[in-house]
């Protein structure tokens, strides 16, 4: 079938994507002069802090295609809630592995109970879950309504996670961006860096999702298929 | 009739539930209990030490046997088709939640408050003029157990495996409430109340009270979707 072929459009994304990625490391790694404080370290600031934002973004995308495929029902919307939920969970367990390897040198220890790390070791477990209960459930359209019921909380825990872990203890490096608009307390240089590894990963997160929906269409397509030549009358409704 | 009778009809039908079926209740209360002694071994002799716990002990055995209770509050249901029953009739789904959630709440409180006195007397802990405001911790934090628990329950009710699953997928999102419930009821409860004050416990109630509105509205609002037919 033509449908299953990976449209050139998205194989050029993939590859801009790689080579943007091989810049941005390029520029991470040996364009970026090292940091008054932090040395060599702050190197790994520029992947773990650019993933972090990303993680965060694919669970607000998540948490809006699940809310629209709750008001329309439609299959498609479903498909996009959890393509962004598997990039979320990704880049989720990327963001904790770049927040060890940087609590490693400079705190001593692999984990601390910093907020942001406690929080998206949090949103780790909450995605954990979200895709057991998937697999736990064979009725697609439940599925599709549970999830996207799920990855709401997941939202609306957000808040509530990161106060609770930021008053609990906090060793992180103090915020250098302020996201309130209050002003940036970085080097021009280090964020100009910083921003294009943002992009990069960005890119690299949408090409995953433009990816992943297409395979989810092809599945369901597939699905669709088998339910009409096997033996109807197996799906349990609940 | 109004919404608000509905709720207080199906909370009544639930608490009802709850206190006939006696062993279940008798069975979660004494295992809240054992958690209390099973912690305080795993904690060693230390008096000191069991004082410092005792908060979190208190929470700890909370969290565990609300999990249980919430699930159970299904099973029966489910058991006899009771709950379809209950879909059938034209209560809102938002109600029933509200009914069910009042009927977990009340149990997870009175639990507690039996916990409460279980381990004042356990570890010879003194209670202070913190009452009022260790009362108001323990109802704002079974609370916010309950919101999430009866909505986790309800999701996970027909589910495989859903005795690991709920807690599996509740215990992250009230992380907020153990940690604010366990660091208000230190400051009015046990060592650190000799020396600290009660109104050090003023921002953890806070953010115990947003959470309890902030899900109940998020809670009651998409509920439908989850017991959808």
């Amino acid at each position: 079938m033509n449908r299953a072929k990976r449209p050139l459009w998205l194989s050029g994304l993939g590859l801009a994507t790689l080579l943007l990625f091989g810049t941005g490391a390029v520029l991470a790694l040996t364009v970026s002069p090292p940091d008054v404080n932090q040395g060599e370290l702050i190197r790994i600031m520029y992947a773990h802090v650019s993933v972090a934002w990303v993680c965060f973004l694919a669970v607000g995308i998540s948490a809006l295609f699940g809310g629209l495929y709750l008001w329309r029902g439609r299959a498609g919307h479903d498909a996009w809630a959890v393509a962004s939920a598997e990039g979320a969970l990704l880049f989720a367990a990327l963001t904790i592995v770049g927040g060890m390897t940087y609590s490693k040198p400079t705190l001593g220890v692999y984990w601390t109970w910093d907020a942001k790390l406690t929080l998206t070791a949090l949103l780790l477990a909450l995605l954990v879950g979200y895709f057991i209960v998937r697999a736990l459930i064979d009725d697609r359209e439940r599925q599709g309504r549970v999830s996207a019921v799920i990855m709401l909380v997941v939202l609306a825990s957000l808040p509530f996670n990161y106060l609770a872990a930021e008053w609990f203890r906090t060793l992180h490096p103090a915020k250098s961006i302020n996201l309130d608009g209050s002003g940036v307390t970085m080097e021009p240089a280090f964020v100009r860096i910083l921003l294009f590894n943002t992009a990069v990963a960005v890119l690299a997160f949408s090409y995953f999702l433009l990816e992943r929906v297409r395979l989810g269409r092809l599945e369901s397509a597939r699905q669709d298929e088998a339910e009409r030549e096997g033996p109807a009358g197996e799906a349990v409704h609940v | 009739m109004s919404d608000l009778v509905l709720v207080l009809a199906v909370a009544h039908r639930d608490a009802r539930q709850e206190l006939r079926s006696r062993a279940v209740t008798v069975a979660t209360v004494f295992f809240s209990g054992i958690t209390v002694v099973i912690l305080s071994f795993a904690l060693g002799p230390d008096p000191d030490d069991l004082r410092r716990a005792a908060p979190g002990i208190l929470w700890v055995a909370l969290a565990f046997a609300g999990v249980i209770s919430a699930a159970q509050s299904y099973q029966n249901e489910l058991a006899e088709g009771a709950f379809e029953q209950l879909l059938i009739s034209p209560i809102p789904r938002a109600a029933i939640y509200v009914g069910k959630l009042l009927a977990n709440w009340l149990t997870m409180f009175l639990l507690g408050l039996l916990l409460l006195a279980a381990i004042v007397i356990l570890f010879d802990l003194p209670l202070g003029r913190g009452g009022p405001l260790l009362a108001a911790t323990l109802a704002s934090g079974t609370l916010g157990f309950s919101l999430i628990a009866t909505f986790y329950a309800a999701l996970t009710a027909n589910l495989r495996a859903r005795e690991s699953l709920l807690p599996v997928l509740m215990f992250p999102v009230v992380v907020p409430v153990l940690l604010a419930a366990v660091r208000a009821t230190e400051t009015l409860l046990g060592p650190g109340q000799a020396t600290g004050n009660p109104a050090l416990a003023g921002p953890w109630l806070q953010l115990l009270v947003g959470f309890d509105l902030a899900y109940l509205v998020v809670c009651t609002a998409i509920f439908h979707f989850v017991v959808e037919e």
